[in-house]
C-alpha cells in the first residue's frame, strides 16, 4: 500500500512539475553505477567529484556561477543508464555529463546524449573506438595500456610466449584482442586465450589450460573486483609463478587482494605513488575532506577529477555553457592535474597519456617501475 | 591426473554448495532461492572471523551457527505461512535473497573483501602438484556427506525426518511434530549454506553477490538429485565431471552453462532424475 | 451511461490507461513521457507474465528472454543489414517468429505428462541464462556485454512514440481482457486450478500451455522489438534472468491474475523507479525486496486490487440454461471392453486378470472392500498408461497408451472420489469447461446462454445447483461440489461413465434423486455406467449388474440379488470389517 501511494505521489508530482532551469548554477551530471558491478568503484568517483566541485566553488565557481553536482545511479547497465541519463538531461537539466560507465551503459546513453545535445566527458578506461559528436574521453584505451605492459614483460622479463585470460565481455575481449595483435606485431606469441563469463568464479579449467600451455607470461583482463580476486587467489593456490600482468585491477582492489596480488604487474595512467605536486596536493585534500571514509583514489576517480576541471576550463574559454561552444573548447584546452598535463585531441576525441608500469608490493602498495611519456591514443575518432 | 583431480575437486565444491539447498528441498519440497545470499553471508562470516582473528575451527562453527540462526528466523517468519504455496515460497525466498544482499551491502559496502587462504600453494599427489585447498575440499565434502547421511539415517531426528518426507500426514498421526522437523531442517539447510560460503571463500572473493553465481547450478543439481543425499553426491560427480570436460574441450563459457543445460535435458528425459541411484 | 455492460467491456483501469495515453504528451514532462514509453513496452511483457503465471499458474522467470530476442532482432538487423523498408519487415518478422519458435520449444521441453510441478519453473530459469550467455559470447556480432547501439531506427518524435507504444500496450491489454473474460479464456484458470480435471474433460493442458506460450512469446518479442527501436539500444540485460524476475515482482506486487493490476502496477513502479532509484539505489532495492516478501505472504492478491476491488473477481453473471441436442448413443458392441488387464508396481500386484465388459444401457455396480483395487480399476479404464498389461477398448477404440484426454474423446467420463472441480471458477464456468470439447466456447465474449444435455439439467435441479450458477465452486458445500463434478462429467455427453462414489456427502433425498437419474442415464439415454460404491443398499437399488472386486481380481459378478445374498460377499465384507 505504502509503495503504491508513494508511486502515485511521484507520478502526480511528475505530472505537475515542469523542468526548471536554474540560471545561476551550473549543474554537472554524474551518472555512475552506485549499484551493480560498478558499485565497487563508484564511491571513489563520487568522492573525487565532490572534491573538485568544492574546490571550484571555493575559488568562485565557473564564470561566477556556483557548480552543483547531480549524482544518479545507472545500475551499471544499459537500462539503468538510459533512466539515469534521461533523468539527468531531461528532468534535472544538467549542463554537462562527466562520468565513468560500463561500456554497455555508455553505449545505451549515447543516443540520449545526442538527443539532449549535452557535452559528455567520459572518464573511464575502456576498449576504445567509441565516438560521438558530444563526447570526449580522457582515460586510457588498449593502444596505450597494452604497449606499456607488453613492452615491459617482453623487454625486462624476456617473455616470448603469452597466455591471455579474460572475462567474457566487451572490455575483456576488446582489450585482449588488441593486446594479442600488439604481441604478435612485436614478435611475441600468444599460446592461449581463455574467457570465463563475467560472474564466473571457478577458474579451474582455465588454469589447467594455462599449465599445459606453459607460457613465459600471463596477462589478464577480467571484470573488476570479484573475478580479479578469485583468479588471483586460484593462480596462487595452484602455484603459478610466471610474470603476471593484470590489465583490470585498480589500486584499491590490489590492496584488498593482499598476498594474492603481490608481484603482479599493473599499468595505468594513474597510481597514488605518482610523484608530482598536483598529485600530492590532491591526495592530501582528499584525505582532509574524507578522512577515514576515503576510498583509495584510482584510475577511474582521478580522470573524473580531471574531467571536471577540463569542463571548467572549456566553459571559461568558450565564455558560456553553450554546448556547441563547450565541445569546441574542450579540444583546445589542457588541464594539469594529478596525472600531469592532459590535452584532449579535437579530432580523435581521446587524449595522449603518460602511462605507468608498476608492481604490486607485498603490502599491496604499487611501486612504479617504469614511466612511458605521452603514449599516443592511436586512431580513435576522426572529427573535424 | 590433474584432470582427475579437477573432476573430484569440482564435484566436491558443488556438493558442499548444494547440500544446504538439498536439506531444505529434500525435506520440504521448498526451493530456497535465498540460498545464494546465504552463501554470501557465510563468506562474510569468514571475513569477520579472519578480521577478529578467531582460529579456523571456531570459524566453521560460527559460520554454521550464523546460518542456523538466520534459517530459524526465516523459517518462522517467511516460510511457515507458505508451506502450502510452494511456488510462492520460491518467490518469497527470492525476495529474501535481495533483502539479505542489500543488508550486507549496507553493512560491508559493495566492494570485494579478501580473506587469506589458510593454506596456500600446492601439494604433490602422485607426482602432480595441485592446489592444496582444493584438495582439502574432497575430504571435507566426503565428511559432510557422511555426516548428513549419518544424521538422516542414524539418528532419531533423521528417522522422523524421513517419515515426514514420505508421508507427512501419517507422520503427524503417529506423533511426529512435522512443523518442528521442518523448522530444524530449514535451519540446518541455511547453516550448511553459510558453512559452504565459509568454505569457498579461500578460493574466491567475498562480495555481496558471491553466492548468487552458484545458485543456479546448485539448484539444478538438487532438482536432478531428487531427495536423496547419495543421489546428490552422484549427481555432483557426474555433472562436475561434465562441466570440467566441457570447459576444457569446448570452452569455459559454455562450460559455465553445462550444468544447467545438461540437468534440464536430464530431467526432461528422466523426470525422476538420479533420485533412485 | 457507464452501465454494467460497458463497465465490463471497458473497466475503469482501462479508461485510466486510455486517458493517460491520449493526454500524456500534453500534461507530462518530457522525462515522464520518456519513462512511460519504455514502461509501456515492459507492461506488455508483464501482461504476458501475468497471463502465464497469474492465470495459468506457470511461474516463469524466462519471459525476459523473449523480450530480449525481439529487441536483438531489431538491433542485429538494423546494425548489420541497415535500416531499409525490406529490413524493417525482416526484423519485424524475426522478432515475431524467433521468440515464438523458442517459446514453442521451451514449452515443449517444459510441459509433458508427468512433469513435476517445479520442472517448468526450472526450465524457465535456464532459458534466460542461456540466451544471455549466447549474447555475451557473440563478440562483435551481438556486441557482447556492450550491446548494440547507434543503429538507425524509426524517426518518430516523442509524442508519436508515446501514442504508438501506449496504443500497442492498450491493444494487447484489451485483447487479453476480452480473451480472459470470454468463456473460452477461462480454460487458463481451469488449467491453473486443476490440470487433472482438464485432462478428464478431454482438454490437453500441455498443448494449450504450449500454444499460449508461443503466442505470448511472439507478443513479448514484439514488445522487445518496439523497445529496441525506440531506445536505439539493445543490451544483454534485456534477455537476462534479472529482468525476468523483475517482471514477476511487478506482477506480484500489483496483483497477479487481475490483468489490469499488473498493467497499472508496472507503469507506476517504473515511473517511481525512474524518480527514486537513481537517488537512493540500495534503499530502493531494499524497499522493493521487503514489500515483495510482505505482499507474497500477506497479500498474495497484490496491491492494486485493494483500490479496484472488482479486479480478478469471478463473473457474477448466471447464464440462462437451455437443453442441448444429445448426440446419438453408441451402437456398436460393448461400450467398455477389458481383456486380461493387470496392474503391478514391481512385484506388488494390484490388479490381475481383469476381464470385464459393459454395454450401453447397463449400470454396473463395482463393490469391494477398501484396497480391493476399485480406484485402480477405474484408472486403468481411463488412462492408457496406467495398466501394466492387457487390452482396454472404449466404444470400439483400443486405448493403447492414450492419455486421459484421448480416452475422453473416445466417449469416457470419469468422476473422482473427491470432488475434482475448478475451485475458483463459478458453477456455470465449470460446466462450460466441461462442454468445451462438445461445443467450442467463444474466445471473445461471455455467452448468456448455457446449453446442457437434459440429464445434466435434471441433476442440477435435483441438487439445487441450478440456483447457484454464479457461485464460485470453492464456496459450495462438500455435497454441492460432488454434485458439480457429476454434472461436469455428464455434460461431456459420455458413452461410458465411471462414477467413484458419486453420492458421498449428499443428503438422503438428494441420493434418491440421483439414483433415479442414474437409472435414466442407463435406461433412457443408453449410457454405460460404472458405479463404485460403498453403500450396498444404494447399489442394489439402481444397478443392473454387480461386480465384486477382492484382492485385485473379480471374484464374482451377477444380478444385484445374486451378489448381495451370496455367501462370498457376506464373508468378504464381514472379513474386511474384522481386519
Amino acid at each position: 500500500m505504502k509503495l503504491t501511494s508513494l508511486a502515485l505521489a511521484a507520478g502526480i508530482a511528475a505530472l505537475s512539475a515542469s523542468t526548471v532551469f536554474a540560471e545561476d548554477t551550473i549543474k554537472i551530471g554524474v551518472p555512475v553505477g552506485l549499484s551493480g558491478a560498478n558499485s565497487v568503484v563508484a564511491p571513489s568517483v563520487v568522492q573525487s567529484s565532490e572534491l573538485a566541485v568544492d574546490e571550484i566553488n571555493a575559488a568562485g565557481g565557473i564564470l561566477g556561477k556556483k557548480v552543483e553536482l547531480v549524482v544518479a545511479d545507472d545500475g551499471s547497465g544499459a537500462v539503468g543508464a538510459q533512466k539515469a541519463f534521461d533523468s539527468l538531461i531531461f528532468d534535472k537539466g544538467v549542463n554537462v555529463l562527466i562520468s565513468m560507465e560500463t561500456s554497455a551503459a555508455r553505449n545505451a546513453a549515447l543516443p540520449i546524449v545526442t538527443r539532449g545535445k549535452v557535452p559528455y566527458i567520459y572518464t573511464s578506461f575502456y576498449e576504445g573506438h567509441s565516438c560521438n559528436k558530444w563526447m570526449y574521453v580522457n582515460a586510457w584505451v588498449p593502444e596505450q595500456l597494452s604497449s606499456a605492459l607488453v613492452d615491459y614483460l617482453a623487454q625486462e622479463k624476456q617473455a616470448k610466449t603469452f597466455f591471455l585470460i579474460g572475462s567474457d565481455y566487451a572490455f575483456g575481449r576488446g582489450v585482449l584482442d588488441y593486446t594479442k595483435k600488439y604481441i604478435e606485431k612485436t614478435g611475441g606469441k600468444v599460446v592461449g586465450e581463455e574467457y570465463l563469463p563475467m560472474d564466473g568464479s571457478d577458474w579451474t579449467a582455465i588454469i589447467s589450460a594455462l599449465r599445459s600451455a606453459n607460457p613465459d607470461a600471463l596477462i589478464s583482463c577480467t571484470a573488476g573486483g570479484a573475478p580479479n580476486v578469485s583468479l588471483g587467489k586460484q593462480l596462487k593456490s595452484a602455484g603459478v609463478n610466471i610474470p603476471y600482468g593484470n590489465m583490470a585491477v585498480d589500486e584499491g582492489t590490489a590492496k584488498d587482494m593482499g598476498s594474492a596480488a603481490a608481484g603482479m604487474y599493473v599499468s595505468g595512467s594513474y597510481m597514488t605513488s605518482i610523484d608530482n605536486p598536483e598529485n600530492k596536493k590532491f591526495l592530501a585534500d582528499m584525505k582532509a575532506k574524507f578522512g577515514d571514509e576515503l576510498k583509495t583514489p584510482n584510475d577511474l576517480s582521478v580522470p573524473q577529477y580531471d574531467g571536471i576541471y577540463a569542463y571548467k576550463a572549456a566553459v571559461e574559454k568558450a565564455g558560456s555553457t553553450d554546448p556547441k561552444a563547450v565541445i569546441k573548447a574542450l579540444g583546445e584546452i589542457s588541464v594539469t592535474g594529478p596525472r600531469g598535463t592532459i590535452k584532449m585531441d579535437p579530432v580523435s576525441r581521446h587524449a595522449p597519456l603518460t602511462m605507468y608500469l608498476a608492481q604490486v608490493q607485498d603490502d599491496g602498495s604499487l611501486k612504479v617501475l617504469k614511466t612511458f611519456e605521452n603514449v599516443s591514443e592511436g586512431k580513435q575518432c576522426s572529427f573535424k | 591426473m590433474a584432470l582427475l583431480l579437477d573432476f573430484f575437486t569440482t564435484a566436491a565444491l558443488l556438493f558442499i554448495v548444494s547440500s544446504g539447498l538439498m536439506m531444505i528441498y529434500g525435506v520440504m519440497k521448498i526451493v530456497n532461492f535465498a540460498h545464494g545470499a546465504i552463501i554470501s553471508v557465510g563468506g562474510y562470516a569468514a571475513f569477520m572471523v579472519a578480521r577478529l582473528g578467531i582460529p579456523g575451527w571456531y570459524g566453521w562453527a560460527l559460520a554454521f551457527a550464523v546460518g542456523f540462526a538466520i534459517g530459524a528466523l526465516v523459517e518462522r517468519l517467511i516460510v511457515l505461512p507458505l508451506y502450502n504455496r510452494p511456488l510462492d515460497a520460491i518467490l518469497a525466498t527470492w525476495g529474501l535473497g535481495i533483502v539479505l544482499i542489500q543488508i550486507i551491502t549496507m553493512i560491508f559496502g559493495r566492494s570485494t573483501q579478501l580473506v587469506e587462504s589458510p593454506m596456500d600453494g600446492t601439494f604433490a599427489i602422485f607426482g602432480t602438484a595441485y592446489s592444496s585447498y582444493r584438495l582439502i575440499m574432497i575430504p571435507v565434502a566426503l565428511v559432510l556427506c557422511a555426516a548428513v547421511i549419518g544424521l538422516l539415517n542414524g539418528t532419531r531426528f533423521g528417522i522422523k525426518t524421513k517419515a515426514v518426507i514420505m508421508n507427512e500426514a501419517l507422520a503427524e498421526s503417529i506423533g511426529i511434530n512435522a512443523s518442528r522437523i521442518r523448522f530444524i531442517a530449514f535451519s540446518l539447510g541455511a547453516g550448511l549454506g553459510t558453512l559452504a560460503g565459509y568454505l569457498i571463500t579461500p578460493l574466491s572473493s567475498v562480495d555481496p553477490y558471491m553466492g548468487v553465481a552458484w545458485l543456479i547450478n546448485a539448484f539444478m543439481l538438487v532438482m536432478v538429485a531428487g531427495s536423496s543425499f547419495v543421489g546428490l553426491f552422484v549427481t555432483c560427480l557426474v555433472f562436475g565431471t561434465l562441466q570440467v570436460l566441457v570447459s576444457i574441450y569446448v570452452n569455459p563459457v559454455i562450460g559455465g552453462m553445462a550444468i544447467a543445460v545438461l540437468a534440464a535435458i536430464t530431467l526432461r528425459i528422466r523426470p525422476q532424475g538420479f533420485s533412485h541411484v | 451511461m457507464y452501465n454494467r455492460t460497458l463497465k465490463k467491456a471497458l473497466p475503469i483501469p482501462a479508461l485510466i490507461c486510455l486517458a493517460l495515453i491520449v493526454l500524456g504528451p500534453y500534461v507530462c514532462s518530457m522525462y515522464l513521457v520518456n519513462l512511460l514509453i519504455k514502461a509501456f513496452f515492459f507492461t506488455v511483457a508483464a501482461i504476458a507474465v501475468d497471463i502465464l503465471w497469474g492465470y495459468t499458474g506457470y511461474l516463469t522467470f524466462g519471459q525476459s528472454a523473449f523480450f530480449g530476442i525481439g529487441a536483438y532482432c531489431a538491433g542485429l538487423v538494423f546494425t548489420h543489414l541497415g535500416f531499409t523498408d525490406g529490413n524493417i519487415a525482416l526484423a519485424l518478422a524475426l522478432a515475431l517468429v524467433l521468440p515464438a519458435a523458442l517459446s514453442f520449444f521451451v514449452g515443449w521441453l517444459s510441459f509433458y505428462r508427468g512433469a513435476s510441478e517445479f520442472f517448468p519453473c526450472v526450465i524457465s530459469l535456464v532459458v534466460p541464462i542461456v540466451v544471455m550467455q549466447l549474447v555475451l559470447s557473440g563478440g562483435e556480432f551481438t556486441g557482447s556485454s556492450s550491446g548494440l547501439t547507434g543503429f538507425d531506427t524509426f524517426e518518430f518524435d516523442m509524442d508519436g512514440w508515446f501514442w504508438l507504444s501506449g496504443g500497442f500496450m492498450l491493444a494487447v491489454a484489451m485483447a487479453a481482457h476480452f480473451f480472459l473474460q470470454s468463456d473460452g479464456g477461462k480454460v487458463l484458470v481451469a488449467i491453473r486450478d486443476n490440470e487433472q480435471r482438464c485432462a478428464y474433460l478431454g482438454l490437453n493442458p500441455e498443448r494449450i500451455k504450449i500454444l499460449l506460450m508461443t503466442v505470448l512469446g511472439a507478443v513479448t518479442g514484439l514488445a522487445g522489438f518496439g523497445y529496441a527501436s525506440f531506445s536505439g539500444v539493445v543490451a544483454p540485460e534485456l534477455t537476462g534472468f534479472q529482468f525476468g524476475t523483475e517482471l514477476i515482482m511487478w506482477v506480484a506486487l500489483s496483483g497477479r491474475a487481475t490483468l489490469w493490476g499488473p498493467v497499472l502496477g508496472t507503469l507506476l513502479i517504473n515511473v517511481a523507479t525512474g524518480y527514486l532509484s537513481s537517488s537512493i539505489p540500495f534503499v530502493w532495492q531494499l524497499i522493493l525486496g521487503l514489500s515483495f516478501i510482505l505482499v507474497i505472504i500477506l497479500l498474495p492478491k497484490g496491491l492494486i486490487p485493494l483500490i479496484f476491488r472488482q479486479l480478478g473477481k469471478a463473473s457474477p453473471m448466471a447464464p440462462e440454461l437451455q437443453a442441448a441436442q444429445i448426440s446419438a448413443p453408441y451402437s456398436g458392441a460393448h461400450a467398455l471392453d477389458m481383456q486380461k488387464v493387470a496392474k503391478s508396481y514391481g512385484s506388488l500386484s494390484v490388479l490381475s486378470d481383469i476381464t470385464l465388459t459393459g454395454d450401453q444401457g447397463e449400470l454396473i455396480g463395482i463393490i469391494g472392500p477398501n484396497g480391493a483395487g476399485k480406484t485402480t480399476l477405474m484408472r486403468c479404464m481411463s488412462d492408457g498408461t496406467a495398466r501394466t498389461s492387457g487390452l482396454v477398448s472404449l466404444c470400439g477404440h483400443d486405448i493403447g497408451k492414450a492419455a486421459p484426454q484421448k480416452c475422453v474423446g473416445f466417449g469416457l467420463g470419469r468422476k473422482f472420489q473427491n470432488a475434482n472441480i475448478f475451485q475458483t471458477l463459478t458453477v456455470a464456468q465449470c460446466l462450460r469447461m466441461a462442454r468445451f470439447i462438445v461445443e467450442k466456447p467463444s474466445f471473445l465474449q461471455e455467452s448468456s446462454v448455457l446449453k446442457l444435455p437434459q440429464y445434466v439439467l435434471d441433476v442440477l435441479k435435483v441438487t439445487g445447483l441450478d440456483g447457484k450458477l454464479s457461485a464460485v465452486a470453492s464456496d459450495l458445500s462438500h455435497g454441492e461440489q460432488q454434485a458439480l463434478e457429476l454434472t461436469m462429467v455428464l455434460a461431456l455427453e459420455p458413452k461410458v461413465v465411471l462414477l467413484d462414489e458419486p453420492t458421498a456427502g449428499l443428503t438422503l433425498p438428494e441420493r434418491r434423486g440421483i439414483g433415479k437419474i442414474f437409472s435414466d442415464l442407463a435406461h433412457k439415454y443408453s449410457l454405460c455406467c460404472l458405479l463404485v460404491e460403498h453403500d450396498l443398499d444404494f447399489v442394489k437399488e439402481v444397478a443392473t449388474r454387480i461386480v465384486v472386486l477382492h484382492h485385485g481380481t473379480i471374484v464374482m459378478q451377477g444380478t444385484p440379488e445374486e451378489v448381495v445374498n451370496s455367501e462370498l460377499v457376506q464373508t468378504i465384507y464381514a472379513g474386511a470389517r474384522q481386519e
